[in-house]
């Protein structure tokens, strides 16, 4: 029988639409020609899918390498196809229950493997997943409890951008079904950009009910801005590099008191690459989100192993640098707003004497905005420059409010409440508008949370975020002028953008929203460590359904609530409570024992 | 008859000094076979143990790992600590005599054993201490007058008297590194082992009193060899010090820091006549050897709770640790780098068996001896009112004890 027959035949016990849709697709994808061990292997614009030598042996050697990490109870969802050796490999390699779901993007490259590869002894145990990403995303996420994305490069980067698309939506679904808690310790900077970034996530991540351990340096700020008083550069760069280590050191004193399941740092928190590695000999998990222009500023490339995770703030050239560089981890995770502290207000008249303005720019002074600002001097209008930076400030000088003084939240909130037109231009180190522009800046969330009307100017990744309907975007600097005086004349339409744009970010923008998206993708990267957690393994309900092998923590796991998670610790606090009379069995004091060492730190430091 | 085993999971020292109370347990029960558990790293060290049947390790990295393992729910680190005791093989003890006031001690004890002696026999949970526990407790905090000794004070807790032999150590047969081997057993000559470590750095005798005492020990005893004894920890320092010593005097010092296991540390410490040191546990493992001990007390360390045990042996006590005797008097830097001198010359006359004055400077001198309420050290060689009055805290310790547990272990 020939193997297309055959193999029809397999699919269609399995999924009559799919086996007819094979026959239907006229192929051609895959260019297939015989390796050097006689089995076929294939070619996509010249490049091989498949080892050109021995497809069987590359196979199983990458499968061998994942199977490692594969956990009983896991859904393995697979990327790549080509001609299926990997997967026939691993699902020989898995025990038979385990499921195995491969995402099909390309029915013409299945029907060209199913042409030459028979699936008889194995397709029959996997699962064949076809159509729009966004309903396979969603059928994986009703079908699996735990899911291990796995994926084999040389077939998975042909379809490279739908299998990213199917990433995200595969995160954003799980994210929304994310019901356990875990102990997450932000690590802040000392001061900076990202410091009111790292108060936002502790409050998001708290809002969404994990344990929040914060990690806060700014109140070595101080400490730090004294070491300016060392007049030899050299010698205050040595300086602050060791108060650096010795700040990283007290993170890692942090984390040995109290370790978290995960440590999630902002960007230029101080931690070192030996700190890092000493995390993960202390197998702590170690994501930071890097809230930077990558291209500015550029020390992540000697962090980049250091870190389990990376989020970024911009999306292709960024992720591929980072992937180039060795990151393990990286996904786009733009920036937020905090409705809690960005958010519309009402002012006393003094309030509004001092912040209102028609024209405003809250920010530092980049030589971008020292070109483009001062055709906004001189107006019809009042116009006031808030922030620091603007030494020297030329044409700027008699609009710059407070003599350039550093601008905090709640000020910056106002700013923008009172203002009729935010300007909102991302910082560049040119004269005009960033040529490679594309992450956008917290200013956009948060001047829209706020309820704020602004003019932004153009960012590739803006569109996907909000649309022309919620702000005045800009391609050009000399729009800037005839696009302020169009809305200082148009106060509705302000008003309703305005309005538009908050609505937007309440509905997808919010930090809590990013760290739902950050835990979905931790989660999935993580299945058997920190998804287990968030899909509330731990919680006492699902360890009591499990608690098989160990009939004895019955009792104990008994005395929580069902949705309470469960950790050592607890069960030996529960333990301890019985009191100095208690006689307890060989498994509670097996317990007390491991909770012993547990809280032994002596190593850590 | 029924098994029993003693737990000591504390470090070296601890576990040389509990050989009087295993030499005495075994005295006391002939017929009860006795099993030891103890660290893993000193588990071929318990092996030589002559009055113990086996030897159990305690892996304590293997539980910390257990412990922590981000990867597990809390049951299946129960199933996998579970799979580790039945790995380990343990047979099932009537009783576990427990040395430890420590949790893993109590909580050891009572996995392993149906009834336990020592802290924890009130029950895990029960932070009430048995009487011996208590008297080494309040010692602890106050040092007062105390004369009996650690070794005997873990008789106690067992609830058996001291030994009525001082217990040694026999010479194991092991193939020394060659290195090691010509000097110690060629020529007829005195060996003389020099404790370099400390497991706490403020007992740790500075580099430069070390070279002195090499120095005066060359130039001074005739046929001496010094052995550097240390583990790995102390290989550097071994090292710095032979950088320092003369030319003249290094074809007398033979380096066996970090090169021995610990049989073949108790191989060669049966060959040393003197060994000299802090209040370590390789100098209390030199005593069990034979060898006779001198040993330089500060910082906390005390002579008459942790001296060398047996008869024979001298210690040089700091009085800023006799000073510690009140937990009032806290703020004394007694670190030895602040001393201004050391009886150093004082140590060599002992080996000479020169006559020496028993104050030098900041340091009395002690020696042991030996009676059937254990070891204690005089000054004068005259037991004083505090060592005869160790006679009434045996007797009164004694009527506290938990009668029915004393019952329960005689049976």
């Amino acid at each position: 029988m020939d193997v297309l027959k055959q193999n029809i035949g397999i699919l269609r016990d399995q999924d009559p639409i799919l086996a007819a849709q094979i026959l239907q697709v006229p192929g051609g994808t895959l260019s297939i020609q015989p390796a050097k061990s006689g089995m076929p292997t294939a070619l996509v614009n010249s490049r091989y899918l498949h080892s050109a030598y021995d497809p069987v042996r590359e196979a199983e050697r990458w499968a061998e390498d994942r199977v490692k990490d594969c956990q009983g109870g896991e859904t393995i969802v697979l990327l790549g196809v080509g001609l299926l050796y990997h997967v026939q490999a691993l699902r020989q390699m898995l025990p038979r229950d385990q499921v195995i779901m491969v995402i099909v993007p390309d029915l013409s490259e299945f029907a060209d493997c199913v042409s030459v590869r028979a699936l008889e002894g194995w397709g029959e145990g996997v699962i064949w997943l076809t159509g729009s990403m966004t309903d396979i995303a969603v059928q994986v996420t009703q079908e699996a409890k735990r899911v291990r994305v796995l994926s084999y490069e040389p077939a998975a980067t042909i379809h490279r951008e739908t299998y990213e698309h199917f990433r995200l939506q595969l995160r954003e679904h799980l994210a929304q079904q994310l019901s356990g808690a875990l102990h997450i310790m932000v690590v802040g900077p000392i001061y900076g950009g990202s410091l009111p970034i790292a108060r936002y996530v502790v409050n998001a991540l708290e809002g969404l009910g994990h344990r929040v351990s914060w990690v806060d340096h700014s109140p070595h700020y101080a400490g730090y801005q004294n070491l300016e008083t060392i007049r030899d550069p050299r010698l205050r760069l040595t300086v602050q590099q060791r108060m650096s280590e010795t700040l990283a050191v007290i993170s890692l004193a942090h984390v040995a008191e109290d370790p978290p399941d995960l440590v999630f740092a902002l960007s230029q928190a101080p931690l070192t690459m030996a700190v890092l590695e000493q995390m993960r000999r202390k197998k702590v998990l170690t994501a930071m989100w890097f809230v930077e222009n990558f291209r500015h500023l550029t020390y992540w490339q000697q962090m980049v192993t250091g870190y389990d995770f990376w989020f970024v703030m911009q999306k292709a050239a960024c992720l591929d640098a980072f992937r180039k560089a060795g990151a393990k981890q990286v996904s786009y995770l733009p920036l937020a707003a905090d409705p809690a502290i960005h958010q519309p207000m009402a002012f006393t008249e003094e309030e509004r004497l001092e912040f209102g303005a028609d024209v405003s720019f809250l920010g530092a002074g980049y030589r971008n905005r020292r070109h483009i600002l001062p055709s906004l001097v001189g107006h019809e209008w009042t116009f006031k420059l808030w922030g620091n930076e603007w030494d020297n400030p030329g044409a700027l000088a008699s609009v710059l409010q407070r003599g350039g003084a550093r601008i905090d939240t709640a000020t910056s909130v106002k700013i923008f409440n009172a203002t009729s037109v935010n300007i909102n231009l991302h910082s560049y180190t040119g004269d005009g508008f960033d040529p490679e522009g594309d992450g956008v800046n917290p200013r956009t969330f948060e001047l829209a949370c706020c309820g704020a009307f602004q003019v932004v100017d153009t960012r590739t990744l803006l569109p996907a975020l909000f649309d022309e309907s919620m702000m005045a975007v800009i391609n050009s600097p000399d729009q800037l002028f005839p696009t302020v005086q169009t809305y200082l004349h148009e106060p509705a339409r302000r008003v309703a953008m305005a309005e538009s744009s908050r609505k937007r970010v309440l509905e997808a923008h919010t930090y809590g929203h990013r760290m739902k998206t950050f835990l979905g993708a931790v989660g999935i990267a993580s299945p058997d460590r920190l998804g287990a957690i968030l899909q509330g393994d731990r919680h006492a309900e699902s360890l009591l359904a499990r608690s098989g092998k160990t009939p004895e923590l019955i009792p104990m796991l008994k005395q929580f609530p069902k949705t309470h998670r469960v950790e050592l610790v607890d069960v030996a606090k529960s333990i301890r409570n019985k009191g100095p009379e208690a006689r307890l069995s060989r498994e509670e004091l097996l317990i007390l024992m491991m909770d012993e060492y547990r809280q032994e730190t002596r190593d850590f430091l | 008859m029924s098994r029993a085993i003693l737990i000591q999971l504390a470090r070296l020292g601890d576990l040389v000094q509990s050989l009087p109370v295993l030499t005495a347990l075994q005295s006391a029960y002939p017929d009860r076979p006795l099993d030891l558990l103890c660290p893993s790293p000193l588990v071929a060290l318990g092996e030589l143990f002559p009055c113990v049947d086996r030897v159990f390790p305690w892996n304590g990295e293997q539980w910390h790992e257990l412990a922590t393992t981000k990867m597990t729910d809390c049951d299946q680190q129960l199933a996998r600590a579970t799979r580790y005791l039945a790995d380990s093989a343990f047979p099932s003890y009537a009783l576990a005599y427990n040395l430890n006031n420590h949790p893993r001690g109590v909580l050891a004890a009572h996995v392993l054993g149906d009834l336990v002696v020592g802290p924890g026999e009130h029950g895990p949970l029960n932070r009430t201490l048995p009487a011996w526990a208590g008297y080494l407790r309040r010692i602890a905090q106050d040092r007062g007058s105390n004369r009996v000794h650690l070794a005997d004070a873990f008789c106690g807790l067992c609830q058996v008297s001291p030994p009525l032999h001082v217990p040694y150590l026999k010479a194991p047969e092991v193939p020394l590194p060659f290195e090691l081997e010509l000097p110690v057993n060629g020529e007829t000559s005195t060996l003389i082992g020099i404790v370099l470590g400390a497991g706490d750095s403020d007992r740790r005798v500075p580099l430069s009193v070390w070279q002195d005492l090499i120095v005066a020990c060359a130039d001074h005893i005739p046929q001496c060899y010094l052995l550097l004894v240390g583990g790995a920890g102390e290989r550097e320092a071994a090292l710095a010090l032979e950088h320092r010593l003369p030319a003249k005097y290094l074809n007398r010092v033979v380096n066996g820091c970090g090169q021995t296991s610990l049989p073949q540390l108790v191989a060669l410490l049966h060959r040393c006549q003197w060994v000299v040191g802090s209040d370590t546990g390789p100098l209390h493992l030199g005593a069990m050897c034979g060898a006779r001990a001198i040993g330089w007390y500060f910082s906390r360390a005390r002579v008459h709770e942790t001296g060398p045990y047996g008869v024979g042996h001298y210690v040089w006590q700091h009085s800023g640790a006799q000073l510690r005797e009140s937990p009032d008097v806290r703020e004394i830097n007694t670190a030895g780098s602040s001393f201004a001198s050391w009886p150093v010359m004082e140590t060599v006359n002992l080996m000479r068996d020169d006559p020496v004055n028993a104050t030098a400077d900041e340091w009395d001198l002690w020696t042991s001896h030996r009676d059937g309420w254990g070891a204690y050290y005089t000054r004068d060689g005259i037991p004083d009112e505090a060592v005869l009055h160790r006679k009434d805290t045996w007797e009164a310790l004694a009527q506290l004890a938990n009668q029915s547990i004393l019952m329960e272990v005689s049976k």
